[in-house]
C-alpha cells in the first residue's frame, strides 16, 4: 500500500472517468473507478479509498440509496457529482451524508479545492481540529468565541455567533440549509430557511467588506452555503 | 317559447290517441251519434215553426261540426243517420220513411249530398292539418337539436344532446347510446340504468365511413309509429353528422398543433446547431492547435487558446442549460421550489457569478433592506436575472449603467432590470420575449433567442409578470412577484439583539 491518498470514482461515464484518472493521477492521487453503484460499494468496502466520487445519476442505482448505505458503514467523505437542475437531488444526497458537491461541466481548480477540503475533513476526523479559523483579515477563534476583523472585535449576537461558528468549523465545505438550520436553531426549526436568509444577511453586513459581493461566506443556490478560509 | 308549447300539445295529442286508439275511436261514434240524437230532439220541439228546407239547413250546422270535431267516419256516419232522422221526423207524413211531396225528395237527396261533401270536406281539412301540424312538430324537433348540436366538438355532450332529445320526443323510460371505435364509450340517460329486457328501438349511428354505434330505446306501452321511427332515425342521422364535425375539427386541429411543434422543432433544430457549433468550433481549433507543433509551450497564444477553450465551453454550458429550461418550461414541468428569499441575496449571487461577463458595464444595484422576504424558486431566479442581465450586457454599449432596482407595489414586489441599450420599436416590446426572436439580425449577437422567453417562462410559474418598456435613454425589462405565498404575507422575524 502506498501512501498517496487513494480516491474511488464512482461514474458510469467512461469519458469523465478517463478525465478524473488523468488530473487527479497527475496530481499524484492514486485512483480507481467503478461504473456502477454495486461494484462502487463493493470497491469501496475493499480498497479502504480516503475519497468517495460519487455520480448521482447511476445505471443500476439511486446515487443517493448509494451515500446512504456507505453512510451506515463509513464516514468516507464523499463528493457528489451531478448536473445542474438537479438540486433537490444534491440536496437530499448532501442531507444523507454526502460531504459536498460538484455540478458538471466543472473546472479543475474546484475538482482539487473540494478534494483538499474533503482530505482535510477525513484526517480531521482522525486527529486534530484547529480552533482558530482565518480568512483573510478575519479570525474567529472557536474557543474562546471572539470574532476579530483585523484587531477589531466583532460584536456578534448569540444566533450569529452560533451560525459563523459552525460554518468556519466546516470550512471549505458546502453545509445544506436543513442542516445549518438543525444545527444552529434545532431540528423544529428544519424548514425556516427565511430564518437562516435573514441571519445571514446580517452576519455578511457585520463581516463582509462589501455584503452584495461576499467573499467569507458564499452562497451555493438552491443547495446552502460555504465558509471559505484561507487553510 | 311557443314553439315548445306546440310541440308539448302535439304530443299530449299524440299520445291520448296512440293510448285508447279502440276505445276512443268508438265513443268518437257515439259522441257523433248522441248529438245527432239532441239535435233531432231539439228541432222537434221547434218543429211546428220551421220550415222543411230550413231544418235541413239547420242540420247542415252541427255536421260539419261533428266532422270537425271527431273526424270523418263519425261525421259521414251522421250525415247518413241525420238523413233517416230528417226524413222520419220532419218529411211529412212524420214517423215513417215514407215521401210524398216531390220538393221533399229533392230537399232530401240535395241535404244528404250536402251532407256528405261537407263532412268530406271538413274531413279532409281536418287531417291535412293534422298531417302539417306534425310535420311542423318534427321540423321542430330536428331543428332544436341540429342547433343544440351546431359547433360541438366534444363527443360525450352531443351523446347527451342526442339521448336527452330521443327521451323527450318518445316519452322513454330508458335512452343508451352506444358509441364504438377507438374511444368507445357508452352514455346512458337516466345514469341509473335501463330496464331489464330488450329495447324496443335500436338505430345505428352511421355515416359515409362506417358504422360510429347504435341508440337503444326502451319505451313501454303502444309500439312506435313509422313516423316516430323515421323521426327517430333522423335524429341518428343528425347524430352521426355531429360526431363526424367533432371528428373532423379535432383532426384538424390536431394537425395544426403538429405542424406548429414541427416548425418549432425545425427553427429550434438550426439556431441550436448554429450556436452549439459556434462555441464548438472555437474549442476544436484551439485544443488541436495545441496538440499540434505549432504552438510553442512558451508561446503566449498557449494562454490565450486555454482560456479560449474554457470560455467556450462555459458558452456551451450555458446553451444547453437554456434549451433545458425552454423544454421544462414548454413540457409544463418547471414548478418553482419557493422559499422565502431575499431578493438582494439572490441578485448578488447572480452579480459575482457574472463579474467577467459584466465588467465593461456598471452594474447599480437599488434595493433597500426594508424590502421584504419574497417567496421564489433561488435558482430559477437567478436564471431570471442572469438571462436579463446578460441581455443588457449584449445590447447595451460598453461602460453604460445597467440598474437592478426592486419596490414594493401593493402585494407584489415589483423589479426593474434597465439598461442604456437601443429601445426596441413598440411593435416588438412583446414579441422579444417569443422564442427565437431577435430584433436585430441572428448574425450579430450570440445566443439562443431563448433568453427572455425564459424569463417569462419562469416569472409567470411563480404567478408573476414580465414585460419590456422603453425608457428615455434605454430599455427596461419589469416584472412582478406576488409576496402572498399560501394566503401567507412575508414572515417578519423576531432577532435576537443581544451580543456574545
Amino acid at each position: 500500500m502506498s501512501n498517496e491518498p487513494h480516491i474511488l470514482v464512482i461514474d458510469d461515464e467512461p469519458q469523465i472517468q478517463r478525465a478524473i484518472r488523468t488530473i487527479l493521477t497527475e496530481k499524484g492521487f492514486k485512483v480507481t473507478t467503478a461504473s456502477r453503484g454495486e461494484e462502487g460499494l463493493t470497491l469501496a468496502a475493499t480498497n479502504e479509498p480516503d475519497i468517495i466520487i460519487l455520480d448521482l445519476g447511476l445505471p443500476d442505482m439511486d446515487g443517493v440509496e448509494v451515500c446512504t448505505r456507505l453512510r451506515e458503514w463509513t464516514q468516507t467523505p464523499i463528493i457528489i457529482l451531478s448536473v445542474r437542475d438537479s438540486e433537490r437531488d444534491k440536496v437530499a444526497a448532501l442531507d444523507k451524508g454526502a460531504d459536498d458537491y460538484l455540478t458538471k461541466p466543472f473546472g479543475i481548480e474546484e475538482l482539487l479545492a473540494r478534494v483538499r477540503v474533503a482530505l482535510r475533513h477525513s484526517t480531521r476526523t482522525q486527529g486534530t481540529q484547529s480552533k482558530v479559523i482565518k480568512a483573510g483579515t478575519l479570525t474567529i477563534d472557536l474557543v474562546w468565541h471572539i470574532v476579530k476583523l483585523g484587531e477589531e472585535e466583532i460584536k456578534l449576537t448569540g444566533t450569529e455567533y452560533k451560525l459563523l461558528a459552525y460554518l468556519a468549523a466546516n470550512h471549505g465545505r458546502v453545509l445544506t440549509h436543513q442542516n445549518i438550520l438543525t444545527e444552529v436553531w434545532g431540528p423544529a426549526d428544519a424548514d425556516h430557511t427565511e430564518y437562516l436568509r435573514v441571519y445571514m444577511r446580517q452576519l455578511r453586513k457585520k463581516l463582509e467588506a462589501d455584503p452584495e459581493r461576499p467573499q467569507y461566506i458564499l452562497t451555493e443556490p438552491g443547495i446552502g452555503y460555504r465558509f471559505i478560509s484561507d487553510g | 317559447m311557443s314553439r315548445i308549447f306546440i310541440f308539448q300539445k302535439g304530443i299530449m295529442k299524440s299520445v291520448a290517441m296512440r293510448n285508447s286508439t279502440f276505445i276512443l275511436r268508438s265513443s268518437h261514434y257515439l259522441l257523433a251519434w248522441g248529438s245527432v240524437a239532441l239535435v233531432t230532439a231539439f228541432l222537434i220541439t221547434l218543429r211546428a215553426a220551421l220550415d222543411t228546407a230550413l231544418v235541413s239547413l239547420l242540420y247542415l250546422i252541427p255536421l260539419s261540426l261533428i266532422t270537425a270535431f271527431w273526424g270523418l267516419g263519425p261525421g259521414l256516419t251522421s250525415a247518413f243517420l241525420t238523413f233517416l232522422t230528417f226524413n222520419y221526423f220532419f218529411i211529412q207524413p212524420y214517423y215513417n220513411f215514407a215521401v210524398h211531396r216531390p220538393t221533399d225528395v229533392v230537399i232530401l237527396v240535395i241535404f244528404l249530398i250536402a251532407a256528405i261533401v261537407i263532412s268530406q270536406l271538413v274531413g279532409r281539412m281536418q287531417s291535412s292539418l293534422a298531417a302539417a301540424t306534425a310535420r311542423e312538430r318534427e321540423a321542430t324537433q330536428l331543428y332544436e337539436l341540429s342547433t343544440a348540436l351546431a359547433g360541438l366538438h366534444d363527443r360525450h355532450t352531443i351523446a347527451k344532446i342526442i339521448a336527452k332529445q330521443v327521451q323527450e320526443f318518445s316519452h322513454g323510460e330508458a335512452v343508451e347510446l352506444n358509441i364504438t371505435g377507438t374511444e368507445a364509450f357508452v352514455l346512458r340517460l337516466p345514469e341509473s340504468g335501463q330496464p331489464p329486457r330488450p329495447a324496443e328501438w335500436v338505430g345505428p349511428i352511421q355515416v359515409a365511413r362506417g358504422v360510429l354505434g347504435e341508440i337503444r330505446l326502451w319505451r313501454a306501452g303502444p309500439a312506435l309509429t313509422s313516423g316516430e321511427k323515421r323521426l327517430l332515425q333522423t335524429f341518428a342521422s343528425q347524430g352521426a353528422l355531429a360526431f363526424e364535425r367533432a371528428r373532423l375539427a379535432q383532426a384538424e386541429s390536431r394537425a395544426r398543433v403538429l405542424e406548429e411543434s414541427d416548425h418549432l422543432k425545425s427553427v429550434l433544430l438550426s439556431s441550436v446547431s448554429h450556436e452549439l457549433r459556434t462555441p464548438l468550433s472555437t474549442i476544436k481549433a484551439a485544443a488541436s492547435s495545441l496538440r499540434s507543433d505549432d504552438v510553442h509551450w512558451d508561446s503566449a497564444a498557449r494562454p490565450e487558446l486555454i482560456a479560449a477553450i474554457d470560455d467556450e465551453a462555459d458558452h456551451l454550458n450555458m446553451l444547453v442549460g437554456n434549451l433545458l429550461d425552454m423544454s421544462r418550461i414548454e413540457s409544463g414541468v418547471l414548478k418553482p421550489l419557493r422559499d422565502w428569499n431575499i431578493l438582494s441575496e439572490i441578485v448578488s449571487s447572480v452579480l459575482v457569478r457574472m463579474k467577467h461577463l459584466a465588467e465593461e458595464h456598471r452594474v447599480e444595484v437599488d434595493m433597500p433592506e426594508s424590502l421584504p422576504l419574497v417567496p421564489v424558486d433561488f435558482v430559477q431566479m437567478e436564471q431570471v436575472f442572469t438571462n436579463l442581465v446578460s441581455n443588457s450586457v449584449k445590447y447595451a454599449p460598453e461602460k453604460t449603467v445597467i440598474s437592478i432596482r426592486a419596490f414594493v407595489d401593493g402585494d407584489v414586489l415589483h423589479v426593474i432590470v434597465s439598461n442604456q441599450g437601443p429601445q426596441v420599436p413598440q411593435e416588438h416590446l412583446e414579441k422579444i420575449f417569443d422564442k427565437f426572436f431577435r430584433v436585430t439580425a441572428a448574425d450579430r449577437v450570440t445566443g439562443t433567442g431563448l433568453g427572455l422567453s425564459i424569463c417569462k417562462g419562469i416569472i409567470e410559474a411563480h404567478g408573476g409578470k414580465l414585460w419590456a418598456e422603453n425608457i428615455t435613454d434605454g430599455l427596461a425589462f419589469n416584472f412582478t412577484l406576488p409576496l402572498i405565498w399560501a394566503g401567507m404575507p412575508p414572515p417578519k422575524l423576531p432577532m435576537d439583539t443581544e451580543t456574545e
